[in-house]
């Protein structure tokens, strides 16, 4: 019985005059990996945003796990089992990488140590992040939300910033995820990861959902092309 | 009835002095981006100044009154130049630039103290008193309402009619936008120091002139401006112009019912209710920025 | 030498240090923009000088009530004022000051008005009994807070103050945790005041002067943010650097806005060319 972890209902949400999502529905596969993708400015972030409770909709409903979460506080979903990385990466910059984790899990070091060796950085956890390098502090944030409990974890543009090998070892710590029965979904502009890693793929465009399906229907369908190679 | 013209004649007398007050105080928040609160020490230094120039050197009037303003405008921008461009330079942030504008009043409140003692001050001159139906006005503060309303038009003609205004109007819309089209930014925030700097120096010699002369006055006088344009809606010509008139007006009929010594308090509370419950004034939009 | 000057200053320097600890504790760990934290200061004194006047309280006791007092004012202020943007938050405290300015020059069936209250002399008859009790506080208050910041409470502190959307990301209750940093400044800050009315057996309206503000973030951002040993040597670095304009022979009139000056003046020159002060890990936001 595939049970959705995660639905959203007839979603609205307008800035100014400008509709950023419009009647977005969907619904997530638990222990799927789904990615979002689509043009710039289909909505993808906004609607990661309204899921994680940064912003309210103006209209629709979010359910996770059964329970309806649209108005509920950015921790209170949370800590009902959501973990999340930002487009651009957010860490507590005056903190060291072992604070940063301690944040998303009470971990002891050896833990924390082996994770981030498996995304190849060897940096010492007294390191306070805003001495590392972008790519690293990637890394880090993947890292925390990672450490953080949950069952569905979202990222937004995991890819980005990340070096071949550390793309590479992002694919493995899916995979494994996977096999966890842990939920993904993930915001991609990287067209072969999305395709290799994804069990199923949503399309947005202009606020709205335009096709869900697996990767090999989407990767064909005209519609899709038509709207990023545009009109 | 006389006691009601009364009330409200003070009312827009304290409203006009108020938004003399405000107006530089709303000109640089919205174009320079921080909340000054040394205008109220400029204010209070040009007061002085008129009082050096005028009753201790006994300058003629308006000579006297010119140079206060000049020094003003000095202050001002050797203020700005000395800090504010520096904290620029430093990408510091408006906080920063807010408690350095608490020092710059306490540094210039001190400076006022060394040179002319805590003495009470005033600058006397012929004053004619009014009456308006039963209810007195006096010369000066027949000025202050003109030139409160004269400054606001002013200010307005300046923003919306010239070409420095619209450039101010577009530095304080979106800064990064204004510099690609070729606005300079430093030229704009030293353009808005000269001008509220002037504004200070204008409302300081009529404020010295109709209030007594006293070191801390800066203090409280740009507190009222500050509530005035929260009141109002911060960084809004209306609003600055309906804060202050509000404020005057709440504070005169609001003291027939509570002792004279609440005045301030009122403007106080008024300015705490607002700032936690409705930050973005009467006018003000809420924003999503407004809100953590 | 003169003993007695040394032991005043001493004393004035301890109580400084608890309240500046406790400022760092909202502004430099927690990143809240802790204007009003003279106010509560001046409430935690006029708290304490009435409660032994009016009420005939033991000083001790009278002591920890307006700290608890002050703290309750702080948390109650938070209510409102930490949902608003820092700018506001920052706008609301200072006005704090105003409002208690305000009230303490004119409720004059309580505070007596600019006539000012005396309080009780402390315990110690004696100064150097009290400069002992003093020291001993700051101690204490450097200890408390010290583990307070190396707790999960302070890392979630500091994790607010570096990136308050990540905190909430992962689960922290970002309220309730800004009302505690508040509620904790506020009571060592009610404390502070209490001392320096029990000290100088007076207090009145000018505690809530704006200069006092600014020589306390004088102190704080010259020592630097979010280090509480930075904290104490901003402390003793601008009592050393003004307390010797006292010798060069200025008249008592002008010693006053001399100092002020100079306060007013090294953080400007702090905040432009040295943000981070002494020993400051963070940059104010």
């Amino acid at each position: 019985m595939i049970e959705k972890i995660l639905s959203v209902d007839n979603v609205h949400k307008s800035f100014g005059g400008v509709k950023a999502v419009d009647s977005c529905s969907f619904s997530i596969d638990d222990g799927k990996i789904t990615a979002l993708i689509g043009p710039n400015g289909a909505g993808k972030t906004t609607i990661f945003n309204i899921i994680t409770g940064i912003i309210s909709p103006d209209n629709g409903k979010i359910s996770f796990m059964n329970h309806d979460i649209t108005r509920l506080s950015v921790s209170r979903i949370a800590l009902s089992g959501m973990s999340r990385t930002f487009q651009q990466a957010r860490l507590f910059r005056y903190l060291t990488i072992r604070e940063n984790l301690l944040l998303a899990k009470r971990a002891n070091d050896e833990e924390m140590k082996s994770l981030l060796a498996s995304f190849h950085c060897y940096k010492t956890l007294d390191t306070v992040v805003s001495e590392l390098s972008y790519g690293q502090q990637r890394i880090i944030e993947l890292a925390r939300a990672l450490l953080f409990p949950h069952k569905l974890l979202m990222l937004d543009e995991p890819t980005a910033g990340l070096n071949q090998r550390a793309r590479h070892e992002l694919k493995l710590v899916l995979r494994r995820l996977r096999k966890e029965k842990k939920t993904v979904l993930l915001i991609e502009h990287d067209m072969d990861f999305v395709m290799d890693m994804s069990d199923e793929i949503i399309v947005m465009a202009e606020g709205r959902v335009l096709r869900k399906g697996r990767p090999a229907k989407i990767r064909n369908d005209p519609k899709v092309l038509e709207v990023y190679l545009g009109k | 009835m006389s006691v009601f013209l009364q009330l409200l004649i003070n009312g827009l007398i304290a409203g006009s002095i108020y938004s003399l007050v405000a107006a530089g105080f709303s000109l640089t928040y919205s174009v320079n981006k921080f909340m000054n609160f040394a205008h109220g020490a400029m204010i209070a230094f040009s007061g002085y100044m008129m009082f050096n120039f005028f009753s201790k050197y006994r300058q003629g009037f308006v000579l006297a009154f010119l140079l206060a303003i000049l020094c003003t405008a000095a202050l001002g921008l050797a203020a700005d130049f000395l800090v504010y461009r520096q904290l620029r330079k430093r990408k510091a942030s408006t906080t920063i630039q807010l408690i350095a504008s608490l020092a710059l009043l306490t540094m210039i409140n001190s400076c006022i103290l060394l040179f002319f003692s805590s003495d009470v001050r005033s600058i006397k001159i012929a004053n004619p008193v009014y009456i308006v139906m039963d209810a007195r006005i006096t010369m000066v503060q027949a000025v202050i309402i003109l030139t409160a309303i004269l400054m606001m038009a002013v200010l307005w003609l300046v923003a919306f009619k010239t070409k420095i205004g619209k450039a101010m109007r577009a530095i304080s819309d979106n800064k990064e936008v204004a510099q690609t089209v070729g606005i300079n930014p430093e030229k704009i925030y030293l353009s808005c120091a000269l001008i509220s700097s002037v504004l200070a120096g204008i409302g300081g010699v009529l404020i010295g002139i109709e209030q007594n002369l006293y070191p801390q006055m800066g203090v409280m006088l740009i507190v009222k401006g500050f509530a005035a344009t929260v009141m109002g809606g911060l960084g809004l010509i209306q609003g600055t112009i309906f804060g202050s008139y509000l404020l005057g007006m709440v504070e005169n009929f609001g003291i027939w019912y509570l002792p004279s010594g609440y005045k301030d308090a009122i403007s106080f509370v008024l300015l705490f209710l607002f700032l936690l419950f409705r930050p973005y004034g009467i006018f003000g939009k809420k924003r999503r920025e407004d809100v953590a | 030498m003169n003993y007695d000057y040394l032991i005043h200053i001493g004393i004035l320097t301890a109580i400084y240090m608890i309240n500046a600890f406790s400022f760092n504790l909202s502004l430099g760990y927690t990143g809240l923009i802790n204007l009003g934290q003279m106010a509560l200061f001046g409430f935690g004194a006029y708290a304490s000088a009435l409660l032994t006047r009016l009420l005939g309280m033991n000083v001790w006791v009278a002591m920890f009530i307006a700290g608890l007092m002050t703290m309750v004012l702080g948390m109650v202020l938070a209510l409102p004022a930490l949902r608003l943007k820092k700018d506001y938050l920052a706008l609301v405290m200072l006005g704090l000051s105003f409002i208690l300015y305000a009230l303490s020059k004119n409720w004059i069936s309580l505070t007596r008005g600019s006539l000012g209250l005396p309080g009780t002399v402390k315990l110690f008859k004696s100064n150097l009994n009290f400069l002992i009790a003093a020291i001993l506080i700051a101690i204490i208050t450097y200890v408390v807070l010290k583990k307070i910041v190396n707790s999960k409470l302070g890392l979630v502190f500091q994790a607010i103050r570096d990136d308050e959307l990540s905190a909430a990301v992962l689960g922290k209750d970002i309220f309730i945790s800004k009302a505690i940093a508040l509620g904790i400044s506020a009571f060592f800050a009610g404390v502070a005041g209490s001392l320096l009315a029990h000290y100088l057996t007076f207090i009145d309206p000018s505690i809530f002067d704006l200069s006092q503000l600014v020589i306390l973030l004088s102190m704080l951002i010259v020592g630097g943010l979010a280090s509480l040993e930075g904290t104490a040597l901003g402390v003793l670095a601008i009592v050393l650097i003004t307390e010797p304009l006292r010798f060069i022979g200025f008249s008592p009139v002008l010693l006053g806005p001399m100092r002020e000056i100079i306060y007013a003046a090294l953080l400007l020159i702090i905040l432009i060319y040295r943000p981070r002060g002494l020993l400051g890990k963070v940059d104010i936001d």
